[in-house]
Formats: structure tokens, sequence, C-alpha cells
């Protein structure tokens, strides 16, 4: 784990306690995804149907994108493109002072956070309320999501009910999950209903019919795409399928990869605006090109976002999603993070490798594989390169390998002691120093045996 | 140069226009028929009724309607209402915005095509012209033809009207409105309707 990780994952978890029920609500997650898995008979023939179509459409990227920016003109809607963030918070501050908006209902799109688009909304006195219950949580909170499906997972019931009862007026000491969720039921359904926008992501796009399609649990982006008459979809442009007929392949892996279920409460295909409304949508690159262009790292773009690759990480897991720079934590944003934001370069360092997100990932994306190559091409950690030319000198001579032997245990009992200047201690922040045999196998073996081997 | 046509040239220029469409996906078999739906629908914290023969769906209908009204209007869209025929529902007058739909304790809507593997029912825009009563209502009754469950989405898309992404949405809703936000505890009514129902009716396939 690199230092910052480690620091920022202490803020968020702070305790063994919090580390251990973070841990083992995520990995329940990933247990439901693998009884959901389990149910569909052609599971693996339908992952690889979906990676297929994900390199298939990014191959044809400018085909489909074309395409899928006529039909949706013809069914009434207004494309719009963004090159990067600040493009994207241009686009639709205008869009939303042009109608006069002063409230957005706004759901679920972590495109939206990568691009930090309530922040600036609410600097241009546009107030914006995010209506998912986890994302409404983290806002209240003041803090980014720390899982792209369940946003507020690394918060207690404890936690979030006194936030209530500071925000929304609950009772104090109220942490009964389904109390508190109707208290946020009644809070948010006065905002929907006075909403003059809704804000929505889009989790796929189908060029043939110029549809975009909302999957959410709750129901609030239906509630923002049905109330205020105006819609601005914002979409990744990696988020194309070619076909309506495609869109199953991934409506069915989706769900059950992210929660288990088979599929979401409300799945919507959206053409065009609804009667006497209007809807925008919003086409984002933010860095997406750069990435197709280098064929060594583009699979990463065939991301459905469902976390799975989260919740199965055992780094994930212990460290949360805030330990993570950028708005997507995890494996898949370890892997994103280097060619979208320069601060990411770190991360993909912050993994063991142990290839249990490639093995979960329902669209394929060979994540080790990437976070490997991601290693070798970015700069190396500070010492890194130190520290390897001298394990080399050291791993090549048996005298001085020996001598590193003694040393080691020489010194081991001094480097689990804490003191200012211990060369061991960003280890002993989170760990004790096993015990140490006190001999070197060498030793042991030639007391055992006269040294002849087996 | 606009922003699109930059984006475009870039994409264009990434673009290996290398592997072709792998084609559509012939799913495994699956279970289907009403009682699976019903279990699946279960499952989801939805509850499935019927299948009813078509002429008593208006009788099966008031007798979830009772189960579920909690004061406020009950209504149903037109095109329930048509097949119904007369009950406690009243049908919304065209021109109502959506605010008005605050106080709905039950919408009744016609759904289209039924989902076995996974519970959820598409509701088309057609029988939906008031867009925001179905996610505003506490209760929300769905009536689909018998007929009409397919084992998979792959043959519930296929299964589609012509028309279907004509009116705007088309939505697949499966159980009721659902969070576990909080400690994964999973609450119904987070922001949509706190119950489904979903009643079969018809000539059973």
């Amino acid at each position: 784990m690199t230092q910052a990780l480690e620091l920022a994952a202490r803020r968020t978890l702070p305790d063994e306690g919090a580390v251990t029920r973070h841990d083992g609500a995520v990995f329940d997650l990933r247990r439901r995804r693998d009884l959901a898995a389990a149910e569909v008979p052609d599971w693996e023939a339908l992952r690889e149907r979906a990676a297929a179509l994900k390199t298939h459409t990014l191959d044809h990227l400018d085909t489909y994108l074309e395409r899928f920016e006529a039909r949706a003109t013809e069914a009434g809607a207004v494309v719009h493109w963004a090159e990067d963030a600040a493009d994207l918070r241009r686009i639709a501050t205008e869009l939303l002072r042009a109608h006069k908006v002063e409230r957005v209902a706004k759901s679920k799109s972590m495109l939206t956070e990568e691009c930090g688009l309530n922040a600036h909304l609410e600097s241009q006195g546009i107030h914006v309320v995010d209506t998912d219950l986890g994302e409404r949580i983290v806002q209240l909170q003041g803090e980014p999501p720390s899982h792209i499906i369940v946003p507020a997972i690394h918060r207690s019931r404890a936690e979030i009910g006194a936030l209530f009862h500071e925000r929304m007026g609950t009772p104090r000491g109220e942490t009964d999950p389904e109390k508190l969720t109707r208290a946020a039921r009644r809070d948010l359904r006065s905002r929907f209903l006075s909403a003059q926008a809704g804000i929505t992501g889009v989790n796929f796009a189908v060029a043939e019919t110029g549809s975009i399609v909302v999957c959410t649990n709750e129901g609030n982006a239906d509630l923002g795409m049905s109330i205020p008459r105006l819609h601005v979809a914002c979409m990744g442009l990696e988020k194309l399928v070619p076909r309506m007929e495609d869109l199953p392949v991934f409506l069915r892996l989706l769900a059950r990869s992210a929660t288990g279920q088979p599929i979401t409460a409300y799945t919507s295909v959206v053409t065009g605006p609804r009667e006497g409304a209007e809807l925008h949508i919003i086409v984002v690159d933010n860095g997406r090109s750069a990435l197709l262009a280098d064929p060594g790292h583009r699979s990463a773009l065939g991301c459905i976002r469902c976390g799975a690759c989260l919740n199965t990480c055992p780094v994930y897991r212990r460290a949360g999603g805030h330990a993570y720079e950028g708005p997507i934590p995890g494996p898949i944003g370890a892997v994103l993070a280097p060619a979208l934001h320069p601060a990411g370069a770190a991360l993909p360092h912050a993994s063991s490798l142990c290839g249990s997100c490639t093995a979960v990932c329902p669209v394929r994306i060979d994540l080790h594989d990437q976070l490997l190559a991601w290693r070798r091409e970015l700069p190396r950690p500070r010492g890194e390169a130190l520290l390897g030319w001298l394990a080399a000198l050291v791993l090549r001579s048996p005298s001085l390998y020996r001598l590193a032997g003694r040393l080691g245990r020489l010194s081991w009992p001094i480097l689990g002691v804490r003191f200012p200047g211990n060369p061991a201690a960003s280890w002993l922040r989170g760990r004790k120093l096993p015990r140490h045999p006190g001999a070197s196998f060498a030793s042991r073996w030639a007391r055992r045996g006269q040294g002849t081997g087996p | 140069m606009t922003a699109r046509d930059d984006i475009l040239a870039r994409v264009a220029a990434a673009a290996t226009h290398r592997a072709s469409h792998p084609g559509g996906h012939t799913p495994a078999t699956l279970e289907t028929g009403f009682d699976r739906f019903a279990s699946r629908l279960r499952g989801v914290g939805g509850e499935a009724h019927g299948p009813v023969p078509a002429w008593s769906a208006g009788e099966a209908a008031s007798r979830v309607v009772a189960l579920r009204a909690d004061g406020g209007s009950i209504f149903a869209a037109e095109s329930a209402a048509d097949l119904l025929g007369p009950g406690p529902w009243v049908v919304p007058p065209a021109e109502l915005a959506p605010i008005a739909f605050e106080d709905v304790a039950v919408a009744l809507m016609l759904g289209t095509v039924a989902v076995a593997e996974n519970a959820a029912v598409a509701l088309l825009g057609r029988e939906a012209p008031q867009r925001a009563m179905p996610f505003l209502c506490r209760h929300l009754i769905l009536l689909v033809p018998a007929n009409s469950i397919v084992p998979d989405q792959h043959a519930a898309q296929a299964a589609l009207p012509a028309d279907a992404f004509a009116h705007h949405h088309l939505t697949w809703i499966s159980g009721p409105s659902k969070t576990a936000d909080i400690e994964q505890t999973l609450v119904y009514g987070a922001h949509g309707p706190l119950t489904l129902d979903v009643i079969a009716y018809g000539e059973v396939a």
C-alpha cells in the first residue's frame, strides 16, 4: 500500500472495528454476486459476449457516436460535446441558467463526481440535491462517495443517525435504517417536487435508437426525469452499445455483478424528451479519447461501473474508497487514475495483484494485468530503484546474503519497537512484526540433517 | 473546429475498426412461466397474483387495491381502466401536472412483457402518459397478460412491440423501490412505491 493511500485510509476507517465492518459489508456484496452469477448457466458466455461487444464498440466508437448523436437528435434530444471537466461544468451551467434553474434534483453519476459538477453549480448559486440515499448521506456529510454503488458504505448507522438528527431533525439516537430511510424519503420528496431540473448519469447509450439507459433501485433518477421540464444527462463517450438487442447482455450482468440482484428495480430506456420537456445529453471526453488511443490500456474503457472489482479487492475492502485519489476507487479506479488524473500515478502500486478483480469483472477487463502494465510504465515510487539495486546486489552474493541475514536477525527486536527514525515505522503503523524464528533456514537445515539436502 | 469535431476526430484516429460485431447472444434455457415469475418477484419484494381470466381482472385488481389503499387517490392509467372496467379507481385528467401525483395511494397500469428470470415488467411510455405517476405513487399495481411472460431479458427485448421506443420512455420495473444504503439493510420504498403488485390476466401461454 502506498503511504498516501494508507494515511487516507486511516482517516475514513479510523479503527479496527470500522475496518472490520467495512470489510464485512463490502465482501457481503461479493458473496451476493457469486450467488447471482451461479444462477445463470450461461454466465461465462455472457461475460465473453459483453467483452466482445465492448471491444467491437470501442473499435468503431466514431461510427457509433455519430449514429447515436443523429438518432438522439431525430428523437428530439439536444446532444452537447464536452472536451473535459471544465467544459461539462460550463455547458451544464449555461443550460441551467438559460432555463432559470435554481434547484436541481440529481441522481448518481460517477462522471459528474469526476468532473466536480456539484461544487461548481453550488458556486454559481444553483442548489443541487443528491437524491440517491447514499449520495445524499455523503453530500450532507460533506465528503465524496467511497463506493461507486454504495456511496456511504464506510458510514455506520450510528453516524448516519447522528447526521440525520442534525440535518433532518430525526429523533436523537434514532439509528433504525428503515426510519432513517423514511425520513430521507420525506425530505427528498419535497425537493423533487420543487426541482426545476433533473441531472442524471447514463449507464448505457444505444447508438441504434439514440436512447439513454439509466438504472437505479430507488427510482430517484426516474423522479428527476419525470417531474421537472429539463433533463440533463451526462455520459462518458464510452457508454455506447451498438443495438437495442445488445442491451440485455449488459442488463443481465450489471446488477448481478453489483449487488447480486437479477436486475435493478428500475431500468429506464429514454428516447428523446417527454412531451413539453427538454432532454439535453452531454457527451464527455475528459481523457477518454486519449485512453482509446492507447492500445495497452483502452480495455479499461469497457467498464460498466458495477463495483464488483471493489467488492472483491482485499486492498479496497480494508482501505475504503477515500484512500484512493480520484473519483473511482478500487482496482478499476487504480487502472483509470493514471490515465485520467496526474495524482493517480501511485495507485497501481496499491494492489497485491491477486487477480480477484479480473476474475469477477463482468466485461472481462484484464485489471491486474493493467495494474502491472502501469507499474512498468509509470515512474517508480521514490526509493524503489535504490532498494531494487541493493536487493539485486545482496541476492547475487551468498556471503552478502548471509551477512544481511545476520544483521537482520540482530536488528529484528529493535525494529519491532516504535521509535523516531525506525525504518520499519510505516509497516508498524498497521501491523506488528511477526516473531522471528531466531536462526536462518540454512543453519536450521544444517543442524537437522547433515546439510546434504533432500 | 468545434469540441464535437475535435473529439470525433480523435476518436476516429484511435478507433481501429477491427473487431466485428459478435452477433446476438443465445441464452441457456431457463425456467419460465407464472410460478417462476412469481417466486422471482417475491425475491425482489413484490407480489404476483393470478393468473386470472381477463374478464375478472377488474375484480382481482379491486381486491389488491383494497389491500393497499391507505388514503389518497386511486388512479388507473386510461389503458388499464379500459381493461378493468368500473372500480374504485379514476382515470387522472391528461393535463394534470406531475406534482399532482404526490398524494396517489395506488396507481394501476398495464405492463407489456414480464421476465421470469428477473421479475421485470416492461412499462411502455404509451401505457404511462403520466410519467411521474408510477414513481410518485405509494403502491403500484401492474397488469400483464399471462402469455407475455418470457424466460429471460433477451426474449423480453425481442417481445417488445415495434413502437416500444417511440414514446419517450420504457421502464423495466422489478419489485418496489428499494435501498440498502444504510449498513446494507434492505428497505423498500426509498423514493418510489413502497409495494409492487403484478396481476397476470388472460390465457396462459
